[in-house]
């Protein structure tokens, strides 16, 4: 099971790749009722502590598959669930201090059975304050 | 008395011209056996309604013991929203979907699904690929024992104007869907109205190909009163009549009884229950009617369960049940 939130608790933490810590993760269910392909998602924005990444320095991680934000958009072949988190990795050289941080995340979805004018809807923009431990 | 589950899918697929199996629920535990044939109207629910609450705080399984609880006899599904690993679901979760419409005689109505035009940035889908994901849907419903599906098109303009190309699709598909033994049906919503040249296309195309593998789902949004309809800025938004879905009845495989508020007297005070199934009644009309609950709290635990019981109550009442 989920938790309410868009950002998920479980999940949060430092990555470490060949004895470094290269960034941190953290999971994001979709409170859109339908699930999307990786193609109809639009860049995601992290802030941590008022600290914003976007763009390359983050890869959304679906069903086992890794793809950087730069190349969601050729992916009408990776479902993402909609009970399911996705684990979104953020490239930041050193991770972040363990200890209580304020995170936000906010990102868009097509949606085709809606006028063009309204073809992006926003997810997100829900602070969470939440603990890293390691 | 269990029956094997290709039994069970031949059995659901006889639902098809609108003959309809009903809820049989004895008191007591779950019956092992599917229900029976019944011709009439039937109440179901679309899982779309617990959209607040599913993968959050109840599972599949939960959602099924509360149509139980309700004598629904139908549901539909959102197919990317809850197949798991759609459009490949596992074959434990397979498993697990025949054993719970098995053990809570629930029979698989309508499958949602969509024909997702912009599923790329910056184009839209050609006709080849619209029929390769119409395709993998239908196979898929089938799979599942689905017979009605409901087939939402890409939208290019505020009045809801399917795609340029849909009946280049839809009509390819055609033989695909007969083979398989399902009908795709776009559903019929606000701000669209029933008296309108988007209904009035689908009718022709229908009529013009003779299929029975194409048709309608009517949605009781349709018929809101204008205190709770969709405001569009610059738009009409015109409220439909019960009556005008005289003409269109011999082509609607499933409607979707959206609600927005159920009261302590059980009524929805902006919807027209009682008329438009009156009308249903009396034009002897037979499928599923598909609870929708489109209402504020989604996400309360137990709210949507509790309106959902107080639409069935309402409809019981309509229907004669009680």
């Amino acid at each position: 099971m989920l938790e309410p939130s868009t950002i998920q608790q479980r999940g949060f933490r430092n990555v470490t790749e060949n004895g470094s810590v290269i960034g941190f993760q953290v999971a994001v269910r979709s409170k859109y009722y339908r699930g999307v392909w990786l193609s109809q998602l639009r860049p995601a924005t992290v802030t941590v502590d008022g600290e914003a990444f976007g763009g390359d320095q983050i890869s959304w991680t679906v069903g086992g598959q890794t793809v950087r934000q730069s190349e969601l958009g050729r992916h009408g072949d990776i479902h993402w669930g909609n009970m399911d988190a996705a684990v979104l990795t953020v490239h930041k050289p050193g991770g972040l201090v363990p200890g209580i941080h304020d995170v936000d995340i906010t990102f868009q979805y097509s949606a085709s059975y809606l006028p063009p004018r309204i073809d992006l809807r926003p997810l997100g923009s829900e602070p969470r304050r939440m603990v890293l431990v390691r | 008395m269990g029956i094997t589950r290709k039994e069970f899918i031949k059995a659901s697929s006889l639902i098809a011209a609108g003959a309809a199996m009903a809820s049989v629920h004895a008191a007591g535990s779950p019956s092992r056996t599917p229900p029976p044939q019944q011709p009439g109207i039937n109440r179901g629910v679309s899982l779309y309604s617990y959209a607040g609450e599913i993968g959050v705080t109840m599972t599949l399984d939960d959602c099924f013991a509360d149509m139980y609880d309700m004598g629904a006899g139908g549901l539909e599904i959102l197919a990317n929203a809850h197949i798991e690993n759609y459009p490949n679901p596992p074959s434990a979760w397979l498993d697990n979907w025949y054993s719970l419409l098995e053990r809570y005689a629930i029979v698989p109505v309508e499958y949602g699904h969509w024909v997702d035009s912009r599923l790329y940035p910056g184009r839209e889908l050609d006709t080849n690929e619209s029929y390769e994901m119409l395709v993998r849907d239908i196979k898929l419903a089938s799979k599942l024992g689905f017979t009605v599906m409901r087939t939402k098109l890409g939208v290019t303009d505020e009045i809801l104007t399917p795609v340029a190309n849909w009946q280049a699709f839809i009509e390819r598909a055609l033989p695909v869907a007969e083979k398989y033994n399902v009908r795709m049906c776009p559903e019929l919503h606000q701000p669209t109205a029933l008296k309108s040249a988007m209904v009035d296309e689908y009718v022709g195309f229908i009529e013009r190909t003779g299929t029975k593998h194409f048709g309608l789902n009517i949605d009781f949004g349709v018929f809101q009163l204008e205190e709770g309809r969709l405001r569009i800025p610059g738009m009409d938004n015109p409220r439909s009549e019960p009556e005008d879905m005289i003409p269109l009845l011999p082509y609607t495989y499933a409607c979707h009884a959206k609600f927005t508020y159920m009261n302590d007297d059980l009524i929805d005070p902006t919807h027209p229950y009682e008329r438009i199934l009156a009308l249903l009644r009396e034009h002897r009309w037979q499928g599923y009617l598909l609870s929708e609950y489109e209402g504020e709290g989604k996400d309360i635990i137990g709210h949507s369960s509790d309106q959902l019981r107080r639409q069935h109550v309402m409809m019981k009442r309509y229907l004669g049940e009680v």
